[in-house]
């Protein structure tokens, strides 16, 4: 193989590395954020937008959650990695509430789910409710 | 189509106007403030933008379709909005053409309004407001209004090349900034931004209503906010976090 040959084929083992690598995130990023739709006629759920972030000591999931009832919000690990809040709306809202109005369905709670990629300690939470927003704080298991 | 992003006029355009510009972008802030002005100060809609670069979508409207990013205005002002998180690889082209188009029509001056991110957002009841000039006699002048200049930091996304393009055009440019929740829509900081906008070009905006209807706007922007935090990811938003090094 000649000099300017091999060139090529490094040239093109690294571009397909890189197109690897691209498509990798491109599936990252489709998992975090889903396609669907957000809201549930089913279960008259509405998706809430929510956030998950670590410090030394603590998760801190955090969702946002306007026209709630404070003492409905519930908290639950579905999983080790997964936590779940919910809460019920205030006011129902319709989607003809939301200038929809060729959709049928009404909504009567908030909900959303936050991934958690290190250990925390799910029986001990602190949950906080100021200005629409509702923080959980979990304290992080120690390796 | 020979540009990558063309501005299309449906009615005639005015000069000498201000050019207000929210797009989707942190907590939605310029999009929330410049679509409740919009309808506040009953701007007609006299041009959209066209691009192959942007998705193929068109937003119905009271059954007629529109295009997502379109352009508002009457004698005074002319406002630019998305309805759409504008895609990374397009941002470029719009907010040059934007500029461009902006130069043209001989706007005064072009104002971004938007959100600075704070992590601790929901303990903050009155976000605080700054202001960025292209240059110091703008800065002076926001000085003066009593806003607070925002001296050191970084700026990422449309605002960030609004300013690069107006400073090179030497169009006047600012932005106008409120504290704000990075991926959460925040109706209060857009009221505050436009209590500012208000003051600095004596534009009497009552932003009473926008606030009764801040849980609404909430509930009913949670899915251009999530697309927008998308693209946001992809430009590096989180670079605004940054401390900037010049020594």
């Amino acid at each position: 193989m000649s000099e300017k040959q091999r060139k090529h084929s490094i040239f093109d083992k690294m571009n397909g590395y890189v197109e690897e690598f691209e498509n990798l995130v491109d599936e990252l990023m489709a998992s975090a954020f889903s396609e669907g739709p957000s809201w549930n006629t089913e279960t008259c759920c509405l998706q809430a937008l929510s956030n998950v972030f670590m410090t030394s000591r603590e998760v801190v999931v955090t969702a946002d959650m306007p026209n709630i009832e404070t003492e409905t919000v519930k908290v639950e690990a579905v999983d080790e990695n997964t936590v779940e809040i919910t809460a019920k709306m205030r006011k129902k809202v319709r989607f003809a509430d939301l200038g929809i109005y060729h959709r049928q369905g009404e909504f009567s709670s908030l909900r959303c789910q936050g991934r958690i990629h290190v250990a925390f300690d799910a029986e001990k939470m602190k949950i906080a409710y100021k200005g629409g927003i509702v923080e959980v704080r979990f304290s992080r298991k120690k390796k | 189509m020979s540009k990558a992003v063309e501005i299309v006029e449906k009615k005639p355009i005015p000069s000498e106007a201000t050019m207000l510009i929210g797009l989707p972008d942190v907590g939605l802030v310029g999009l929330i403030a410049t679509s409740y002005l919009i309808t506040e100060l009953k701007l007609e809609e006299i041009a959209y933008m066209d691009s192959d670069l942007l998705p193929p979508v068109v937003v119905l409207h009271k059954g007629l379709p529109h295009a997502p990013l379109r352009i508002y205005g009457n004698q005074n002002l002319i406002a630019v909005i998305s309805e759409l998180a504008v895609p990374v690889p397009a941002i470029y082209s719009v907010m040059r053409e934007i500029v461009d188009w902006g130069e043209a029509k001989k706007v005064k001056r072009i104002v971004s309004m938007g959100g600075i991110p704070v992590e601790s957002r929901q303990t903050i009841t009155e976000p605080q407001v700054f202001g960025a000039a292209s240059n110091q006699e703008l800065l002076d002048m926001l000085n003066k209004k009593g806003l607070k200049i925002l001296n050191e930091g970084y700026i990422v996304g449309p605002q960030a090349l609004s300013m690069r393009y107006s400073s090179s055009k030497k169009v006047p440019a600012m932005a106008i900034l409120a504290q704000s929740f990075y991926n959460y829509p925040d109706p209060e900081a857009a009221a505050m931004v436009l209590k500012e906008f208000s003051n600095i070009f004596e534009i009497k905006v009552d932003v009473s209503k926008l606030r009764e209807k801040g849980e609404e706007i909430r509930l009913k922007a949670r899915d251009i906010m999530k697309r927008t935090q998308q693209e946001m990811k992809r430009m590096k938003k989180s670079q605004e976090y940054d401390l900037p090094l010049y020594v």
